[in-house]
């Protein structure tokens, strides 16, 4: 009885060795959504409302992570639609600024000002949660995922640690087995379902399997549904200075 | 032929639901299922963009109740290409053909071409005809020193539109940057002495009629503080100092302050002694979750008109309006307060649909402007109508103005 104590001992020891925290299985699941340097990537978003394609955004996104808080910033350059060509976005944390090459103005905006564009949906691929968000382990599960197959899940509950992120809470789920994202689900302060958002058709890109597109439901009108593809990714010498407001109407996406 | 578990498999998880979870399985499973049938596209990054734009519309004269009818046409082209690796080029030009109560003109303006080349990550040189644009504040910019003169054709009152419808200077500029920080030093000569209305001239005088230098400096202070501070001058006037900073108070509420101190003639009399003149704009933008921002500014130019002398000039109405053109060529403010409010609705009503009002106030003379814009955005056009309307006292700031109503009409290529 002593001896088969001991061996279940060992065993949920060496479960408990082995079985990486809900904080490190988050952080491996932001690894598989970014890559660990400066990259660039394409981004195609298509529009539906009640069923009907009603608009095309593509954006280029440049991401680079914080040398202090780890966290990426990004620059995102609208490609499409032509009335937005050449437009950007920079997001450093909370200070986002908006640039337009026609009137040269660079424009200081709140987060929920960038929560009215397109380019808000960039942060459901280009964020590290790890680093905004604690993790706490709810439940093992079984779930549809994007592909609409079941997958054994882990379902993370995330928790904003300061109150100036975008999304108070997330409710997260990670492959069991490979630690791929699967859904998600984010809350504002108010506890508002504001979009849910499915990972799928992983592809080999820079050196892992990655998400090359998310669906995203909108947490109020679920007839609103926007596909986000990502393609082109690629490595990209981002320099630090860059992203900054006063370098906005430099930005060329041909700087290599 | 699908997966058998991938048929079965939502049917499962329908089945192990409960009501509200069933109606969120319906709706992902909607979702997914379009997401399935979205078509691939590919776009290719751009290097230029060129629309047209056509506009019909009347203006409404108040002495008399005169309808008089107007008609525009524009074409406007903005290139950034990179000639090498470290060299790029910039072209902006507009062109635009009016016609007013039947007469009709047109003005070319060819708002940037210059030269840009990065001598390294973190420093560039650029050369040519160029459009520094400085200011944060939404309405009245007093540090953007080199809008004085520079538009050459008025499509509309809008401070937006005045900021893209303008020639840039001439000048040499150096940029350096930093990791949160940037330093420039610029250069803008004296090109020529006097305008030229030539529908194509380059009109030198009117974007390099002084020699002129610029000094700028900005470093962030925290993630959501960064000054910008400029030091500006002109041939035959004292340095202009200026700073701008902006700020987010929470997670919907912008705000900002533009200052410039100096000293200056006074905006009425060119000949009165220099005296040290402040002027300022600052303001709040505060974005609701039903698609809806709204910012509002106070403008302060200390070298404008009190009211005592506002209401003298409008006793000599040539006087008056001599003083207005002058003031509006220089985009400042004639009256020493004003305030601006602006609400954009997005996604207004259905989706795509942008509605605008802008309200300027003067606040030295009561009167006030009020604009309405209905936007439609299609996939390469937009669909826009537009009404103005002025109120006060007929020799007030905005009294004295026509109400228009336009509709127009803008094609991307």
């Amino acid at each position: 009885m002593f001896k088969f104590s001991l061996f279940i001992a060992a065993l949920f020891s060496t479960y408990a060795i082995a079985a990486p925290s809900p904080q490190n299985l988050l952080a491996a699941s932001d690894a598989i959504r970014n890559p660990g340097q400066p990259f660039s990537l394409t981004s195609t978003l298509i529009e539906y409302r009640n069923g009907k394609q009603t608009d095309t955004t593509t954006l280029a996104v440049y991401a680079r992570a914080d040398t202090h808080s780890g966290q990426f910033r990004n620059l995102i350059r609208f490609v499409t639609p032509q009335r937005d060509t050449g437009k950007m976005l920079l997001k450093n944390g909370n200070d986002l600024w908006f640039y337009d090459p026609a009137s040269k103005a660079s424009i200081r905006i709140s987060p929920q000002q960038r929560l009215l564009g397109q380019a808000a949906n960039g942060d459901v691929v280009t964020v590290n949660l790890a680093l905004d968000y604690d993790a706490t382990q709810a439940s093992h599960e079984a779930i549809q995922d994007g592909e609409q197959q079941m997958r054994s899940a882990t379902l993370l509950k995330l928790s904003a640690k300061t109150p100036d992120v975008t999304y108070h809470r997330i409710d997260y789920w990670i492959d069991h087995n490979t630690k791929q994202p699967i859904k998600a689900k984010f809350y504002s302060a108010s506890d508002r379902l504001l979009k849910t958002a499915y990972y799928r058709r992983f592809q080999q890109q820079l050196g892992a399997l990655r998400p090359s597109e998310t669906v995203i439901i909108d947490g109020l009108d679920p007839q609103w549904v926007t596909v986000m593809r990502s393609s082109e990714l690629a490595f990209r010498d981002i320099q630090e200075s860059w992203l900054q407001r006063d370098f906005l109407p430099r930005f060329n996406p041909e700087q290599k | 032929m699908p997966h058998p578990y991938r048929t079965v498999a939502p049917l499962l998880l329908l089945a192990l639901c409960s009501s509200a979870c069933l109606a969120d399985a319906v709706d992902d499973l909607h979702a997914l299922t379009l997401a399935d049938q979205a078509p691939v596209q590919s776009q290719q990054q751009r290097d230029w963009q060129f629309f047209t734009e056509g506009m019909y519309g009347y203006a409404f004269l108040k002495n008399g109740y005169q309808h008089i009818p107007m008609a525009r046409l524009s074409a406007d082209l903005f290139v950034d290409t990179r000639a090498t690796e470290s060299l790029r080029f910039i072209f902006a030009n507009r062109l635009d053909g009016q016609s007013y109560d039947g007469k009709f003109s047109h003005v070319n303006t060819l708002k940037e071409a210059y030269f840009s080349w990065q001598a390294s990550p973190s420093l560039v040189f650029d050369l040519g005809r160029i459009n520094q644009r400085n200011g944060m504040a939404a309405a009245y910019n007093p540090s953007d020193f080199f809008k004085a003169g520079a538009v050459r054709s008025v499509v509309s009152t809008a401070p937006a539109s005045l900021r893209e419808n303008r020639l840039g200077s001439g000048m040499l500029r150096a940029q350096t940057f930093w990791p949160g920080g940037s330093a420039s030093a610029i250069y803008s000569p004296q090109l020529a002495d006097h305008r030229d209305s030539a529908p194509f001239a380059l009109d030198l005088g009117a974007s390099n009629p002084a020699n002129r230098w610029m000094l700028s400096f900005s470093h962030a202070l925290s993630a959501t503080l960064s000054p910008q501070f400029l030091l500006y001058g002109e041939a035959h006037q004292s340095p202009q100092l200026a700073f701008n900073l902006s700020a987010l108070a929470s997670d919907a509420l912008s705000v900002h302050l533009e200052y410039r101190g100096g000293r200056s003639k006074a905006q009425l009399d060119p000949n009165a002694p220099q005296r040290y003149y402040s002027r300022l704009a600052s303001g709040a933008s505060y974005t609701f979750p039903a698609k809806i921002t709204l910012t509002a500014e106070y403008q302060y130019n200390q070298a404008a008109l009190k009211h005592a002398e506002w209401s003298a000039l409008a006793q000599d109405p040539a006087q008056y309006w001599s003083y207005r053109s002058r003031v509006f060529s220089a985009q400042d403010i004639p009256t020493q307060h004003a305030a601006f409010f602006y609400s954009s609705w997005s996604d207004a009503i259905w989706p795509q649909l942008d509605l605008n009002w802008m309200l300027r106030a003067d606040w030295v003379d009561h009167s006030l402007q009020s604009w309405l814009e209905a936007r439609y955005h299609l996939e390469q056009a937009e669909l826009a109508l537009q009404w103005q309307s002025q109120s006060g006292h007929r020799m007030s700031h905005f009294g004295a103005l026509p109400d228009s109503v336009q509709l127009l009409f803008k094609y991307y290529y």
